[in-house]
């Protein structure tokens, strides 16, 4: 399954500890802002955030979104490559944005990076995978259901484990951060 | 209610295109005779109407569509606005609230094709919506970096009864103005330049925006510093001080691009700092130890040139801050301001004007001789902006009016009747390339139907004259789809559009032309016949640094 790893590959970020980036030309060329950002939940909140990012030339790596306790307001997770921007651009124009509330950076920054994996694999030899931590959902005769969720160098493993057992279907949440300590 | 919402936030003019999405609008107009609509000839037009009665007299210019084709011809208009930091309200009409995304008769996601143009846009769907947005587009637009607002409503919440509404009080969270200042980062901003031996302030729109040109000339004299203005930057700074370097850019004054490259401070203020300033940027001004960079937009900073002092302020209240700081200047200026004299002689504006032909320069020192300070101009893109502001002695805000950023052809007979609206004392003199102007000559009508003062002036080179001198200079001299010379006698134009002309050949003729031009009331239009193959200078060559700039040749 060498197109799906491929795919699934995470993001290079400067902030992230482990064995990614992979390469040292991938190193070299990593630029991508991890920001948590505080939305009013408007009808073209999204398209207006990426739309800024597209017109800066910025490119979205990793999104995730989700509703806060405040009603009408959202949390939006993004993974930005800044591309030959200085890298502090990204924040600055996301705040440029009047459906911006709030903008965080938290490029290496003690962080919580979580991501939830959902994966159906044809083996029925879950051992090695509920030995990671995965969960099995359902098992169903065309194969398993697990999830998983961990830190991005746990997701990167875990997704290079599944390709071994025979992927059906991979699903990602796309990264979900937040600061250690608040 | 949008009228009367309008009415509430001081609105005067309204310029407007109707159509079936914005007809419950139209139907209830009458009903306001406080706002004056301005029925346009093309959407296109109402935007940079809106735009030129804005940066006349600085209040936010108004414009009505409707949806689909009425809205996108907005656009440039909008992209014109918002590159320069221009307040307008865009109200489009959109198809019913339970029709949109049914792709129906004239619907088109309007929000989506503007967002990218716009400082903010709402899409309203509901009525009891609606008083809080205009209020809030109002205060988007107006305050901060100015920029346009559009708002999309839906044809049945044109149509819904509701009770009088007054706007709420403003809450919106997410709408961040930079008014704090950073008094530390004042203080050595202001002991950079104090403490500097070869000092330039460069001067952009935010002076304008933010009435700083009292401050940025006490703060300039007080560091005996010298100003050059960029192209929108004109008008912030008096061109016949002592201090002034006149304009900046790749089509700057020798002198002030000296200076730059010179320069060992340079404080950059209310600008973007983009390639039309820097040139090559790896060359923009490489003897600085110290950028100091002020603007009200912290996006900014960095964006092109990294600062070593930041001011994220608007620049009013920047350099009043700055002012109490500058306290003795260690090095004499006497040097760096006799050498930037020294370059002033060797390398002055000048034109060549020995082949009997018709110079642009000639027009232009004419017109200002007449019309000293008291005029504004509104140059259209191409040459004829580079002349019109090189070629006149701008000593206040307001009197030059052009697209900077976007470069938007066609700009300046609509933003010139715009801005004869805003500021209808002072006469209007729109100067524009015969290529421009045809891209929104159908508005001569609302010139001649209000008999606006506005005076046309083409700059008729029978080509694309920009084009056609990138052309002859840095692609190989070959001229590719620059020939002007199938274009309409204008005299009869204008006269088709009910409004005289005339035409002029001859430099002894141009006096005359303008006499008539400021005996006649109402709109006329000249159209002088300039040398076709007169050039702008100085000019730097396209991916050069600003010190490799082009002079005009000697008068042989
Ligand atoms: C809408 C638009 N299209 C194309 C251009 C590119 N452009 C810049 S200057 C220029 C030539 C302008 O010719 P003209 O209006 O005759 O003015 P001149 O330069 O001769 O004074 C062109 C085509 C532009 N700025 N705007």
């Amino acid at each position: 399954m060498p197109e799906a790893t491929a795919r699934l590959r995470p993001a290079p970020s400067p902030g992230s500890t482990g064995h990614f980036p992979a390469s040292g030309e991938e190193l070299a060329t990593s630029r991508v802002r991890v920001l948590s950002v505080l939305v009013e939940d408007g009808q073209n909140t999204l398209t207006k955030i990426a739309g800024a990012v597209r017109r800066r030339g910025f490119h979205i790596r990793g999104l995730s979104i989700g509703p806060t306790r405040e009603p009408g307001r959202s949390r939006i997770t993004l993974e930005v490559d800044h591309g030959h921007a200085e890298a502090d651009q990204v924040r600055k124009q996301l705040e440029r944005l009047v459906d911006v509330v709030e903008v965080e950076d938290l490029t290496g920054d003690e962080v919580h990076n979580r991501e939830l994996v959902v994966a159906k694999v044809k083996t029925l030899e879950l051992a090695r995978l509920i030995q990671r931590g995965a969960k099995v959902i359902s098992t169903d005769t065309d194969g398993t259901t697990v999830e998983f969720s961990g830190d991005r160098d746990e997701i990167f493993d875990f997704v290079e484990e599944l390709a071994r057992h025979g992927i059906v279907d991979v699903v990602r949440s796309g990264p979900l951060v937040m600061r250690r300590t608040v | 209610m949008i009228l009367e919402a309008l009415e509430r936030e001081g609105v005067e003019y309204i310029f407007g295109y109707p159509g079936g999405a914005n007809l419950p609008i139209y139907q209830h107009l009458h009903e306001h005779p406080k706002l004056k609509h301005i029925l346009v000839r093309h959407e296109q037009g109402a935007a940079h109407m809106a735009d030129g009665y804005a940066r006349a007299c600085g209040r936010p210019g108004v414009v009505f569509a409707t949806s689909g084709p009425g809205a996108l011809n907005l656009v440039t208009g909008l992209c014109t606005a918002y590159m320069d930091s221009v307040p307008i309200i865009a109200i489009t009409g959109q198809v019913n609230s339970t029709q949109v995304g049914r792709d129906a008769f004239q619907e088109s996601d309007v929000i989506g094709a503007t967002s990218s143009v716009t400082k903010h846009s709402y899409l309203v769907t509901k009525i009891d919506q609606l008083p809080r947005v205009i209020h809030e587009a109002f205060h988007i637009a107006t305050t901060g970096r100015p920029g346009p607002v559009l708002i999309d409503i839906c044809k049945d919440v044109q149509m819904a009864d509701a009770e009088r509404v007054t706007a709420e009080r403003l809450h919106i969270p997410g709408y961040k103005l930079n008014g704090h200042i950073d008094l530390n980062h004042a203080k050595q901003a202001a002991e950079a330049l104090a403490g500097a031996e070869r000092p330039v302030i460069l001067a952009g729109h935010g002076i304008i925006l933010s009435h700083a040109e009292a401050q940025l000339q006490e703060l300039a004299e007080t560091a005996a510093t010298p100003v050059g203005t960029t192209l929108l930057g004109i008008g912030g700074f008096p061109v016949k001080h002592p201090l002034s370097l006149h304009m900046t850019g790749f089509m700057g004054t020798g002198w002030c691009l000296k200076a730059v490259q010179n320069a060992d401070v340079l404080m950059m203020v209310g600008m973007r700092v983009d390639d039309r300033v820097t040139a090559k940027l790896s060359e923009f001004a490489p003897n600085v130890k110290t950028f100091i960079h002020v603007d009200i937009d912290g996006s900014e900073m960095g964006k092109n040139v990294r600062p070593h002092i930041e001011l994220v302020a608007d620049a009013k209240q920047a350099l009043a801050a700055m002012l109490p700081h500058i306290g003795t200047l260690q090095a004499d200026r006497g040097r760096w301001l006799s050498q930037i004299d020294a370059w002033r002689e060797e390398h002055p504006l000048r034109y060549k004007h020995s082949n009997g032909q018709l110079q642009p320069q000639d027009v232009l020192i004419d017109m200002y001789r007449r019309a000293d300070s008291e005029a504004i101009v509104v140059a259209d893109v191409g040459q004829n902006q580079i002349w019109a502001a090189l070629w006149w002695n701008y000593d206040r805000p307001g009197l030059f009016i052009n697209s900077g950023g976007a470069g938007t052809m066609g700009f300046a007979l609509p933003a010139a009747i715009g801005a004869k609206f805003g500021r209808p004392e002072l006469p209007v003199w729109c100067v524009a390339g015969e290529g421009g102007f045809v891209m929104t000559a159908q508005e001569l009508s609302v010139a001649v139907e209000h008999q606006l003062d506005v005076k046309i002036v083409l700059l008729n080179n029978l080509s694309l004259g920009m084009v056609r001198q990138f052309q002859d200079d840095f692609y190989g001299g070959v001229r590719s789809q620059v020939d002007l010379t199938h274009m309409p006698d204008f005299v009869k134009l204008s006269e088709a559009y009910g409004m005289p002309a005339l035409r002029v050949e001859k430099l002894e003729d141009i006096g005359l032309a303008l006499d008539a031009a400021e005996r006649t009331k109402g709109p006329f239009l000249i159209d002088f016949r300039i040398d076709p193959e007169a050039n702008v200078y100085p000019i730097v060559p396209l991916g050069k640094g600003l010190g490799e700039f082009w002079e005009a040749p000697e008068n042989a």
